[in-house]
Formats: structure tokens, C-alpha cells, sequence
């Protein structure tokens, strides 16, 4: 007995780091504004190379000055010698904050009823107390697109930066409209409709975008020439993107689909992204060549069809990312956006490379959203999305030290932290006393 | 009186397959890679012979015996191959649901040696999965433990005829919902889970019994003693109480993991392994002691309620409390990287090199009952062998090649992309499946259920 | 042992047959139906007495069903209906060895008040040994009409139902006016299909309870013998399922087990081998990789007589990347290697048969020769059709060959059976003379040979045992073919359902076409082949597995 409360005494000395900001019994630690000085760490930028013994002041949220003489006495100081630090990672596609259990309805709100609902913002759904939001943001992951799901327009998807008592505090400047382009794939295995039946479902959903496209651009053509309509909030929010006021966001998975897609927009004067892409790869350079940003992913995920080599969704990105696409990964997931840099990892090994895997889950994203200048690396003036490790982050045995969102420095705990705290030396043990 | 016996030993070699090929076996001389041992160690440059299937010898220097084929692995990784104790590969059917308890049906009824999810988790290094009975019901199936000998036309020749028989249960919310709330029969509650297991192992007794009873009776001369009704339901259970078959229980909150052991401990059952086991981590050194540990994923949770207050750290604090501690897939995609979740409790719990790497290999085996045969680089075990580029529990590590009895399933250089082996001859073009479905825990139930559509979102 | 019991009560039947058959007929027939003789004489025809002999010429006398000499010389007695057979080729009668041409699913009962879904009677959950394909069959069905006109003269016909739906029969495919039974309780029919909604509700569960069902009907059987000669036995439980079971345990007679490939082959197999029935299997599709499985287990094996749809083949296109070719080319590799299993079972040493369940008859013929082109020689082909299947079905000493003694069950057909230009003019069935249209031969042209105007909208109706529909079908001219569509009434409900049009073909006056109905998520196809005169056609539409119906059309003249 002795014995085994020593081992657990050096495995928990062994886990300080991960625990030092963590929550102690009776207090909780809250994120923390002010003035930081991140000292001598090796800052991988993205953007400007990898610089050593490099020091960060983070100032009123944003990253105020990078060298490696810094003096500000006023300054919190963190030592960081022996560690990386990385920009904050964004995940281009989550419901993170939209759903807090699954598979219980009543914690669901990333769909609503009717197929053309572009009108619905995901950003006013977002919890920003959702247990998940803690659980993702200790991986380093500071930054996510939360998007709505459903029928042909299921909504407008929001990037928000995961610190933040409202939705608006968590906004991180992007909106798109979602589109879900019509699908030639199956649903499912249980999916039965026939190849004709899948084509004539297709045909009508396409057509159906077509009139509402053309109703859209009536409606902004009236709206611009002083006209007041009827109140029609599902066309009004689609002719924002008419006008380009907002980005399309296009989620289309299949070859043909993919090629499909590029001729609708042909012809549209729209700011368009690409999401899903799952089979961009068959594909890639028709995409490069219409110069669509793609968002994709999960990477960790099954080929399309059973005839594709293995590893065909792992090398997606990176075979697009060759053909000269705009790549930006996404976990698609809610409670497990915490996995994007392992998503990233295996999208490096499998074609892309570790420094546009990187670009991948930064500075990419912030350029298809327009936020190249706030977020997406390490630079002078950038929004202070930091995260500080003990090595690659994209490594699984990388623990991470430091997250700073928005200039907070959040506390490194969470429900799944507090239960290992309770439980790893539960007391009492196996029998009370 | 000799027919009868006849009919006795036929009920006794029942769950018995009668005949299956040899299964091939290969030899092969894997120099200087980094072995890792998971038992023994991690040796540099070093070699691993394989002959006629089996691991000869670990060590240095070694060289071919003729006609043995050399593998170069200098600079690589050499493990052993990967075990994922909870999987649905290969299996036509997951789920009999349509009774609280089906202990007589088989998954070996129903293995699929064609299904491509085999190659795929090859691929991944995984050479050995238990092939499991869904979670719809309290008591499932016998499941089957194979081994991924990919391209092998019947299917015996993928099962694992050595290793032990095991079963499926399951608690919690995938039974109570599939009968109590789909079809207003027991249970529908945690409380009615374990009437149903403490109803089935007590008519279990009976039924052995009257067996019994009727067989020392049938000794006497000129006895008229009637033979019981014979149920390979309550047969199976009675087995279950003879130790003759290992439980891997799918389960997830602390109350109803606790409520099992306490099950078993009434009725003298030694062999379980918990599966899932999210809150596990809540009564791990109940687990410890009683059990033969837990099987869980590396970071699942918030899919459904009774995962909501469930912790990645779980792994790491079954192993630190000294249960026996696995990370499986239950998914066609994670089976894919099992060495990339094992790795995950590196970062949620700061487990060693080997300690992460047993929970994919030597843990999983003992919790089959096959750990004096596979789950290690040792010599005399069988040549399951992954070689990994990269170490395997870095996240940018890719296997290379995967051996299965010495023989080479996987290369990564060499093998065609297209890996289907039955191709239909009707259709033109195959399906896209854009989300194929990875996790078929609660496969095969849809008919169950008034409302299927439901049912598609919560499936583990 | 199981051929001799066979032997035996056929024998019985035969005769029986024989007698009733001669006394129902000497009435006088106000319908005028009745033939005028039961002796008949086909002269001078091309005889093919078995599998593998040279047809020679001969002449063959039947009387009151029975082939009473095959030979040169015979002499023909007065009261002989001769037919001239100088043209002709003969075959002993075909075989289905498996079917359910004529049979109708009997309707499920109706679900008890106290149903429990883990625990439902064996008639719900489909276990009805005791049921019997006689009751369940219809001689006047079209599939049973279908059937015969494609050269089949006897069936084994299975009953229908859940995953033991009952007892087979051997049935000549005779006139209305007999019960044409051979022999009942031939055969227990099984297959691996569950019970929807409840227990047993996989093939899983199938087979657990297929185990249960056999291991009980085995100690049931004990329970009664020690009952029957012992007092102070507590009286065994009898239940209609362990009773009507019983003759399987007893291995009095086979199981006849539906399989579709190979697993399911392996699946019927490893029950056969831990219980021990006998064990016939039917339906197979694909089971190139048993071959050698199927060899070594003795078993009896029956093929679905049919070959895969090549739509997916002929659609293929040209202009498509080399990725795409090389998945083409696989589709056409599968497509080949199941067309040419038949061939590679019978070089094996596997004497199999066929079965029409699931299939067309119609496309039997279509069927046979794309497999002896494929490397099944013509004997074994032949042999399949009559005497593999007599011996499988234990019925060799009265069918499968022509032969003095035998039952007059006879093909006739204009030119060698396989070969593609002959057609079949005369099926006799019980010493009954069924004769058939010779047409001039189809020519595949896309309206290239069309002697009959088609385009236009034509109003149809068309009879089915679900009773009479209609709607209408648009034909127009496409470059040198024609495109189309056709509207019925909507299976799914109420209202109208729309299908194109394809494999359009027009030959001398005959318009025929195939169209696809989705019918619950199942797709049926449809052939439909008419005679076009003017503005009306008058033909029949074929509805896979369910059989043929009459369709008539007129054209609105615009």
C-alpha cells in the first residue's frame, strides 16, 4: 500500500506542469486579462520562420511586441525556456458550442427545420459554457468555425475564438452561408435510392438553388435601387452573399459534385469556399485552377469508396495542397475538436508535410476568412492566440503549458482534468477504512 | 443408451468448429530495426526471425536460413502486431436484438473474411480483432476473435480457432432504449439490467442441474428418467458460470460497471473484461481487483448522456489503479491508428513507451485469453509483426508493412491501391459513401425501432 | 436409403396417377376441351435420349403419359395422334429442381394480443415445417405457364414463407384438370432469412434457432419413444413444428437450403455437418470459391438459372479516365467469372441442377447459352436440366431421360436445343401436347429493321393478379433508336409513378421494352414484348419473379 502512494506521488510530480494552472480544490481559477511577457521560448511564427530565444508581450490582447530583449516591468512574467510556441490553432469546421450531448435532442442546436434557412445564425446558439469549449481549448486549439447543419441553406456558420461569456465577446470577425451543394453520394448503406433516382434528386435541388440564387439577386438588384419589399429574411441573407457581403460556404464531397460545384459558381460573383472535399483529390487541379480556398476534413476518416487506396482521406489534403489549393483542415466534430493537430499530424505524414499542415490549422484559415492580419501566426499587432508546449503540438506526448486566447491566459483544467485529479488516488480506495 | 451418448457429446462439441484448413504460415528475417519488445524491453539494430509462423529468435546478427526472405527495417520501428479488443470487421451481421438475452448465437456464423475493413486495419498494423456481438441486448452473442489473414476465402481460416470463447454484454442505455423504451419489455431500467443477469445465470443453474440430474439418472439401470429441453441460451450461460467463456461487457457509468462485478462476484465469475468503460476510472480499483480490467477508448465521451462525465484520462488511471487497461477502436476508422490512441495516453496521463504500447498489444491479449500466444515480440509466439516508420506512438508514424503469422498481409510499397475482393458484376459504377458507417455498435436494431432515424445518431 | 424411399412412393404415385387418370376421362365433355386420344406418335425426329448421346432419328410412341417405345420401327397403333417430327429435336422434359412457380406466400397470421417479440409462436417467426407447397400451389399461375413453354416439364416446387417455410412437392406441370402431384413431403425447405421485428431476426439468430429447433425435434423424439413404451413417463409435449421435423432429424428426407454465395454456402454447410441432415442447396450465385467445398461435401447443388443483368457492362462509357477503366474492367472481370462458375463446377465433378427461384424463365434459354459459351459444355448443361436434377430430386427412374417406361415428359424444339435460332414448339407434360408460336427471330436492330410505326402515346391496360391497371407510354424517336416512358400506378401509394424507357427494340411487328418499377427500395424490372398492328398492341409484360401478364395497348391518334 505504502509502495503504491509513492509511485502515485512521483507520477503526479511528474504531471506538474500540466496541473500548475490547473484547479485546486475550493478556488477557481478563471481566465486572466492583463500584460504578459512570454520569455525565451522558440517562436515557430508560420509566417516569418522560427526564431530562438525569442520573448512575446502580449498587451491589451494582442501580441505588442517580439524579440529578444523585451523589458516591461509591469509584466507577468512566464518563463519559457525549453518550450515551442505556436499560434493558437483554428478548426475550420466544427459544431463545437452548438451541442453539448449528442444523442439527447434537448442539447442539439446546430439544425433547424426547412431547406432553406440561411437566415439562421449559428453564432446565437453557441454556449459559451459548454463543457466541450475547455476540453478543446487546453490542445491549443483557440479558434473555431461553428457551423450549422441541414437542408440546401441550413444557416450562417461564425468563427469564434474559444474565451468569452457571450457569443459576441467569442466572435472572431468571419460569417459565411452555408450551402450544402445537392450530393451524388449515398446517405448511407441504408440509402437505397437508385443512381437515377439520386440524379433526379440532385436535378431538383440544383434547380432549386438556381431560383432562389435568381430570387436572391432580384431582391438585392430592388433592395439597391431603394425598392422596400416584404419582409423575407431567408432571401434577404442570401443576397448579402449575393452582393458580397458574406461568403458562400459550399460543402460538396464527391468528384463530380466537386466539378459540379465549380461550373455553378462559374458565373456567380461570389466569395466562395469549398468545405468537406472528401474526394478533392480526384480532382485537385480543376480546384486549384478555379482558385477556390478549400476547407477539409476530418482527416482521420474511412475513403469514399471501398476501391480507393487506405489511406485515401489521410492524403486528401495534402495531394490538393500540391496541386496548388488553399487548404484549411477541420475535424468536423463537436466534443472532440481537441484532435485537430493529431487530424493535422496525419495529414503531414500522408503527403503534406509538416509546415503546410501547420498553415493548414493557421494562417490559411485566417486567409480564406480575411483575418490574415489578426490571426493565423505569430507577428507583431496579431491577436494574441498563443499556445506554449514542450515540444511539437502535433505530437501526442507534447504536453501543452500555455494558452493564451485573445490575450487571456485560460486556465489549463477542465471536467476531464478534475476528474483525473479526483479519481486517480481515489479515497476511499477499495475498502473505507 | 449409445445414442444417447452420441447426442451428448454432440451438445458438448456444439460451440466447436469440426474442421478448418491450415491456415498458411510464413518465415521471414526482419534485420536491424528498433524492436520493440513491449514486454521485454526495446532492443537497437536488432533482428526478428520468423519461421513457419512462429517468432524464433530476437537477437542480433541473425541470418536466413535458405529460402527465408530478409526484411531491411535499419532505421525503422518493429512491434508487435496491434490488437484491438473490441471491433465489428468482418461480421455480416452485429446485432441478433431481438431478445434481452441471445448467448446462443454465434458471430462465427457470420464472419466475412471479403470485407475491406480487414485491409484497412492491416494497414494500420492491427493483425488481431475481436469481432463482437452489438450492444443491444443485455446478454449478446459469442463473439469471435480473428486474425486478419487477408484474402483467405473461408472464413474459419480468419478465426482465431485457438483462442478462447467470449461473449458479449452490454448495459445501460443501448439495452434499456432497444427494449425497455423501443418495445415496453425489460429492461428498461439500470435496475431491470441486472434482474435480467441475475434471472438468466439463476435459470442458467436450473437448466444445469436438470441436465445433470437427468444424466446420473440416465445411469441407472432401467431408468425412465425424461430428458430436460435442451436451450444452448441457458447452456451458454452455464458455461459463462463454468469459466468457459470470457465476458467483454459493454458498459459505461461507475453504478453499472460496480453492479456487473458485484454479479459476477455472486456467482463466482472470474472472467470479465469491461468494454467502453467510460467512468470506469470512478471504481478503477474495483475493477483491479475483481476483473480482468477494461477496455476503453482514448478519448470518447459527450456522444450520448451516459458518456457525458467521462475523462480521456481513463486509461491512465485503470492502469495506474492496476487494472488492466486496453484502448480499442469500435470504429472501422479508428481501427485504422490504434497506436496513435494508445499514444493519446501519453498526453492525458503521461504513460510510458511501453505502458501505452501494451494497451494495444499485451493487454488487449490477456484480455482475449491468447497473451501466451500473440501480443508481444517474443521468441516461441506467434509472428504477428508491425514495421512502422517513425516510432508508433509519434503522431506522424505510417506502418509499412504488417505480417500475420510471418506471412506479409501490408506493404505500403507494394500493395494496388484497389483492394476489393469482390467486386459486383451489376453495378457500374460503386457507391460513394460519404460517412460510412464507422461504428455499427448498434448495427441490425433499425427494424426495432418505430422511429429509426433516431437511432443513427447514437450508436456506440 | 433416401432414393429407395423415394423410389418407392413415386412408384405409388405413378401409378395411381395412371389409374385415376383413365377413369376421369371417359366422360363425355360438353366444353369440347377434351383430345380426342391419348396416344400419340412422333415420327422421324432427332432424338437426344440423355445428356452426351448423339441425337439420332427415331420415332417415339406415347400412351397415357408414358413413353411406350423409341425407335426406328415401331409400330403405331390406329388410335395414335400423330406428329410429324421430321424437323424436330427431342429432349426429355426439363427439371426445376427447386421452385415456387405457382405458389403463393400464405398471409402471416395475425400477431397475438400477448406477442412478445423475444418470444413469438413459431408460425409468426416463420418456423412452419409442417406447411405444404401443395396448398400454397396454383397450376393455372402464369409462372407456372412461363415455366413450361420454356421446356419444363417438372418441378420441385418449395413452399414460401419465414426461414422454415415448409414442405416441398413434386409436380408435373400438366393440364388444370389433374392435381399433377408426383410426390409430397419431398423435401424441408430452409434458409438463413430472419423474422422482421422479432426473434429469430438474423442470420445469426436463424441459425441458433435452426440448431434449437433440430437438437428439440431430436430429444422430443426420445421423450415419445421412452412415453410409448414405458408407464410412469410424463407425457411428452407435441408440437407441430418437432413433429413435421421429425423426417429431417431422421434423415427420411433432405433439407433443401437457399443460398446465394458462398459464405451463406459455407453458413447451410457447417449446420449440415454439426447436426447432420441431409442437405440439398439451392440458389447459387456466386460460389466460384467453393467449388472444391462443394465437391467434397456430397452435398446436392442447385444453381439459379440465371446470369447476371449486363447493363452495368453495357453502359460502360468510353471517354473516362484510366482510373475509372480499371474499375470498368474489374465490373467486366466479375461479370465474366460468374457466367462461367457453371462451367468450372461441372469440370470439377459437381453433377448440379438448376433452380428458376428468383429467376426468369423466360431468359433461361438466354441464360444457358451465354454459360456454355463461357465453358459449360452442352451435356452438362443438358444433364443440369433433366437427369442431375431427376437424381438430385430422386426421381431418375421416371424423368431426365427419353426413354422406354419413362414419364412422356418431352421437349420438341426446332433446331438443337442451345443453339440460339431454335425455338421450343411443343412441351408434352404427362403425355399432354402443349404447343407453342414459332416467331421469326427477333433481330436486335434500334429501329433499324422496324417494319412498324412506334412513336407515339399509347393508352395501355395490363391484368395482374393484383387486378387491372393502366396508364400510358410515350415513345419517340431518337437518331436511329427510340427513348420513352411509361406510367403506372405508383407501388409506394396512391397516384402515378413514371419510368423511362430502355432496351426499346422493334422486330417485324413485335415493340418490346424493359422497365424499371422501385417498389419499397427493391427494383423490379419489367419486360414487356407486344405485337404492334396499327394503332393496337396486344402482348405480355413480364415482371421478374412474379411471372407474366397480359398487356394491351392502344395509340391516340394525334
Amino acid at each position: 500500500m505504502k509502495r503504491f502512494n509513492k509511485t502515485f506521488l512521483t507520477f503526479l510530480i511528474a504531471l506538474l506542469p500540466l496541473m500548475s494552472w490547473a484547479q485546486i480544490d475550493g478556488e477557481f481559477i478563471k481566465p486572466q486579462g492583463g500584460k504578459f511577457l512570454l520569455q525565451n521560448a522558440t517562436v515557430h511564427t508560420i509566417t516569418k520562420g522560427v526564431l530562438t530565444n525569442t520573448s512575446i508581450l502580449i498587451e491589451d490582447g494582442k501580441i505588442s511586441q517580439m524579440g529578444s530583449n523585451i523589458s516591461a516591468s509591469d509584466a507577468e512574467v512566464i518563463d519559457c525556456s525549453g518550450l515551442v510556441i505556436y499560434p493558437g490553432m483554428i478548426d475550420s469546421g466544427t459544431t463545437l458550442g452548438l451541442v453539448e450531448v449528442n444523442s439527447v435532442p434537448e442539447t442539439v442546436d446546430y439544425q433547424e427545420i426547412g431547406n432553406v434557412t440561411p437566415n439562421m445564425q449559428a453564432l446565437t446558439a453557441v454556449n459559451p459554457n459548454t463543457e466541450a469549449i475547455p476540453v478543446t481549448r487546453v490542445s491549443g486549439v483557440t479558434t473555431t468555425l461553428t457551423v450549422p447543419q441541414g437542408g440546401l441553406f441550413p444557416g450562417t456558420a461564425a468563427l469564434i475564438n474559444l474565451v468569452g461569456y457571450t457569443p459576441d465577446q467569442m466572435y472572431a470577425g468571419f460569417k459565411a452561408v452555408v450551402m450544402n451543394f445537392p450530393n451524388s453520394a449515398r446517405r448511407g448503406r441504408w440509402d437505397r435510392r437508385s443512381d437515377d433516382d439520386i440524379k433526379k434528386d440532385n436535378e431538383k435541388a440544383l434547380k432549386e438553388a438556381n431560383e432562389l440564387w435568381e430570387k436572391a439577386k432580384s431582391y438585392h438588384e430592388l433592395i439597391s435601387k431603394g425598392a422596400e419589399l416584404d419582409y423575407y429574411p431567408e432571401i434577404a441573407q442570401l443576397a448579402k452573399v449575393v452582393s458580397g457581403e458574406l461568403p458562400l460556404m459550399i460543402e460538396v464531397n464527391a468528384a463530380s459534385d466537386i466539378q459540379n460545384a465549380i461550373n455553378w459558381v462559374a458565373d456567380k460573383d461570389a466569395k466562395v469556399i469549398f468545405s468537406g472535399v472528401k474526394e478533392g483529390w480526384r480532382v485537385a487541379d480543376e480546384i486549384a485552377k478555379a482558385k477556390i480556398p478549400v476547407i477539409t476534413g476530418p482527416v482521420q476518416d474511412l475513403p469514399s469508396r471501398q476501391s480507393d487506396r487506405y489511406d485515401a482521406a489521410y492524403s486528401n489534403a495534402g495531394k490538393m495542397a500540391k496541386a496548388g489549393v488553399k487548404v484549411a483542415l477541420r475535424t468536423n466534430d463537436s466534443e472532440n475538436v481537441r484532435n485537430l493537430p493529431f487530424h493535422a499530424a496525419f495529414a503531414a505524414a500522408y503527403g503534406m508535410g509538416k509546415e503546410e499542415a501547420w498553415k493548414a490549422v493557421t494562417i490559411n484559415p485566417a486567409e480564406i476568412f480575411g483575418l490574415q492580419d489578426q490571426l493565423g501566426s505569430v507577428e507583431t499587432g496579431k491577436v494574441a492566440n498563443l499556445i506554449v508546449a514542450t515540444e511539437d503540438p502535433f505530437e501526442t506526448r507534447a504536453q501543452i503549458m500555455h494558452v493564451f486566447i485573445n490575450g487571456y491566459r485560460i486556465p489549463l483544467s477542465n471536467r476531464h482534468i478534475r476528474l483525473y485529479q479526483e479519481f486517480l488516488d481515489r479515497s476511499p480506495g477499495l475498502k473505507s477504512n | 443408451m449409445k445414442k444417447r451418448h452420441i447426442f451428448l457429446a454432440l451438445l458438448l462439441s456444439l460451440s466447436l468448429n469440426f474442421s478448418w484448413a491450415q491456415t498458411p504460415k510464413g518465415s521471414v528475417l526482419i534485420k536491424n530495426g528498433t524492436v520493440l519488445t513491449v514486454t521485454n524491453g526495446t532492443y537497437e539494430n536488432t533482428d526478428v526471425l520468423i519461421q513457419d509462423g512462429i517468432i524464433k529468435k530476437i537477437g542480433q546478427n541473425l541470418s536466413a536460413p535458405s529460402g527465408v526472405t530478409t526484411i531491411d527495417a535499419t532505421g525503422k520501428y518493429v512491434m508487435p502486431g496491434i490488437i484491438d479488443a473490441h471491433s465489428h470487421v468482418a461480421l455480416d451481421v452485429v446485432n441478433e436484438a431481438t431478445s434481452p438475452i441471445v448467448a446462443e448465437v454465434r458471430m462465427k456464423d457470420v464472419v466475412n473474411p471479403f470485407e475491406i475493413g480487414i485491409y484497412r486495419a492491416l494497414a494500420g498494423g492491427v493483425t488481431i480483432s475481436h469481432a463482437m456481438h452489438g450492444s443491444a441486448n443485455v446478454v449478446g452473442g459469442q463473439n469471435a476473435t480473428l486474425k486478419h489473414r487477408w484474402g483467405m476465402d473461408d472464413p474459419a481460416d480468419i478465426i482465431m480457432q485457438e483462442a478462447p470463447r467470449t461473449i458479449k454484454f452490454a448495459l445501460g442505455e443501448n439495452p434499456t432504449r432497444v427494449h425497455g423504451r423501443g418495445n415496453g419489455q425489460q429492461p428498461r431500467s439500470r435496475m431491470g439490467v441486472e434482474a435480467i443477469l441475475r434471472n438468466g445465470f439463476n435459470e442458467a443453474l436450473q437448466y444445469k442441474k436438470a441436465w445433470e440430474d437427468y444424466n446420473q439418472a440416465k445411469s441407472q439401470k432401467g431408468s425412465t428418467a425424461v430428458a430436460p429441453v435442451y436451450n444452448e441460451r441457458l447452456q451458454t450461460l452455464a458455461d459463462i458460470l463454468d469459466g468457459k467463456i470470457i465476458i467483454h461487457c459493454h458498459s459505461y457509468r461507475a453504478d453499472e460497471i460496480y453492479m456487473l462485478i458485484n454479479v459476477a462476484r455472486d456467482f463466482g465469475i472470474k472472467k470479465l473484461v469491461f468494454q467502453h468503460t467510460n467512468e470506469g476510472f470512478k471504481v478503477a480499483p474495483e475493477i483491479a481487483e475483481y476483473t480482468m480490467g477494461a477496455s476503453v477508448f482514448a478519448d470518447w465521451w459527450a456522444y450520448k448522456f451516459e458518456v457525458y462525465y467521462s475523462t480521456a484520462f481513463n486509461a491512465a488511471i485503470l492502469q495506474k489503479n492496476g487494472a488492466i487497461t486496453s484502448i480499442n477502436s469500435d470504429s472501422a476508422e479508428l481501427i485504422r491508428h490504434l497506436y496513435h490512441e494508445a499514444a493519446k495516453t501519453q498526453r492525458y496521463g503521461g504513460m510510458t513507451d511501453d505502458e501505452a504500447l501494451a494497451m494495444i498489444t499485451i493487454n488487449p491479449a490477456k484480455q482475449l485469453g491468447i497473451e501466451d500466444k500473440v501480443g508481444s515480440l517474443e521468441e516461441g509466439k506467434q509472428g504477428d509483426v508491425v514495421i512502422f516508420e517513425g516510432h508508433p506512438l509519434s503522431s506522424y508514424a505510417i506502418p509499412q508493412m504488417t505480417f500475420v503469422d510471418g506471412i506479409k498481409y501490408f506493404d505500403i510499397q507494394e500493395d494496388a491501391d484497389d483492394q476489393r475482393q469482390r467486386i459486383s458484376p451489376t453495378e457500374a459504377v460503386e457507391p460513394i459513401l460519404l460517412s460510412e458507417e464507422n461504428h455499427r455498435c448498434m448495427q441490425d436494431t433499425e427494424h426495432l425501432f418505430e422511429t429509426a432515424s433516431a437511432l443513427f445518431q447514437m450508436n456506440h | 436409403m433416401r432414393k429407395t424411399l423415394w423410389k418407392a412412393s413415386l412408384f405409388g404415385l405413378f401409378m395411381m396417377g395412371l389409374f385415376s387418370g383413365t377413369t376421369v376421362q371417359a366422360q363425355s365433355d360438353p366444353t369440347g376441351k377434351k383430345s380426342i386420344t391419348n396416344t400419340y406418335a412422333i415420327t422421324n425426329a432427332t432424338v437426344h435420349s440423355s445428356p452426351g448421346t448423339e441425337g439420332r432419328k427415331a420415332s417415339i410412341l406415347i400412351k397415357n403419359g408414358v413413353i411406350l417405345g423409341v425407335g426406328d420401327n415401331l409400330s403405331i397403333p390406329a388410335e395414335a395422334k400423330v406428329i410429324a417430327g421430321d424437323s424436330l429435336h427431342i429432349y426429355a422434359g426439363f427439371i426445376d429442381a427447386a421452385s415456387r412457380a405457382g405458389i403463393t406466400k400464405p398471409e402471416d397470421p395475425e400477431r397475438p394480443s400477448d406477442f412478445v417479440y423475444s418470444n413469438p409462436p413459431d408460425e409468426i417467426a416463420g418456423i412452419t415445417p409442417w406447411r405444404s407447397a401443395v396448398d400454397q400451389f396454383d397450376i393455372e399461375s402464369s409462372q407456372v405457364s412461363d415455366l413450361r413453354k420454356a421446356g419444363f416439364t417438372m418441378a420441385h416446387v418449395l413452399p414460401d414463407g419465414g426461414m422454415i417455410p415448409g414442405k416441398g412437392a413434386l409436380i408435373v406441370l400438366g393440364d388444370k384438370e389433374s392435381t399433377n402431384i408426383l410426390k409430397t413431403n419431398t423435401a424441408l425447405a430452409a434458409n438463413l432469412n430472419g423474422a422482421r421485428g422479432m426473434y429469430p431476426g438474423t442470420t445469426v439468430g436463424v441459425m441458433a434457432k435452426f440448431r434449437d429447433v433440430y437438437q428439440n425435434t431430436k430429444l422430443t423424439k426420445e421423450r415419445m419413444a421412452l412415453f410409448a413404451s414405458n408407464n410412469g413417463v410424463t407425457r411428452p409435449e407435441i408440437n407441430p413444428t418437432y413433429t413435421a421435423m421429425s423426417e429431417v432429424v431422421d434423415r427420411a428426407i433432405p433439407v433443401f437450403f437457399e443460398v446465394e454465395n458462398d459464405l451463406e454456402v459455407r453458413r447451410a454447410l457447417s449446420l449440415q455437418k454439426e447436426l447432420g441432415f441431409q442437405l440439398v442447396l439451392f440458389g447459387l450465385e456466386e460460389y466460384e470459391t467453393v467449388i472444391d467445398v462443394l465437391k467434397g461435401s456430397g452435398v446436392g447443388v442447385l444453381l439459379k438459372l440465371e446470369i447476371p443483368d449486363d447493363k452495368a457492362i453495357k453502359n460502360q462509357k468510353e471517354d473516362v479516365s484510366d482510373a475509372v477503366k480499371a474499375q470498368y474492367q474489374r465490373v467486366k472481370e466479375a461479370y465474366d467469372k460468374t457466367i462461367a462458375q457453371a462451367g468450372k463446377l461441372a469440370a470439377a465433378g459437381v453433377p448440379f441442377a438448376f433452380s428458376t427461384i428468383g429467376a426468369k424463365p423466360n431468359d433461361a434459354m438466354k441464360a444457358l447459352q451465354a454459360m456454355i459459351e463461357s465453358g459449360l459444355t452442352e451435356k452438362d448443361a443438358l444433364a443440369a436440366l433433366t437427369t442431375n436434377a431427376a437424381t438430385i430430386i430422386g426421381a431418375s427412374r421416371i424423368a431426365g431421360t427419353v426413354e422406354n417406361g419413362k414419364l412422356a415428359n418431352l421437349v420438341l424444339s426446332t433446331g438443337p436445343i442451345f443453339d440460339s435460332e431454335s425455338q421450343i414448339k411443343h412441351v408434352i407434360v404427362d403425355g399432354k401436347v402443349f404447343d407453342y408460336e414459332i416467331k421469326a427471330k427477333k433481330k436486335n436492330g434500334n429501329g433499324e429493321n422496324a417494319s412498324v410505326e412506334v412513336a407515339g402515346n399509347w393508352e395501355y391496360k395490363s391484368e395482374t393478379p393484383a387486378g387491372s391497371s393502366g396508364g400510358t407510354i410515350t415513345i419517340q424517336k431518337n437518331g436511329n433508336g427510340y427513348e420513352g416512358t411509361i406510367t403506372y400506378d405508383d407501388p409506394a401509394g396512391s397516384g402515378k409513378a413514371t419510368s423511362s424507357l430502355s432496351d426499346i427494340a422493334i422486330s417485324g411487328s413485335t415493340l418490346s421494352f424493359v422497365f424499371e418499377v422501385n417498389a419499397g427500395g427493391m427494383s423490379i424490372s419489367v419486360d414487356v414484348s407486344g405485337d404492334v398492328s396499327g394503332n393496337t398492341m396486344d402482348g405480355s409484360m413480364n415482371i421478374s419473379q412474379f411471372g407474366s401478364f397480359p398487356i394491351s395497348a392502344t395509340r391516340n391518334p394525334n
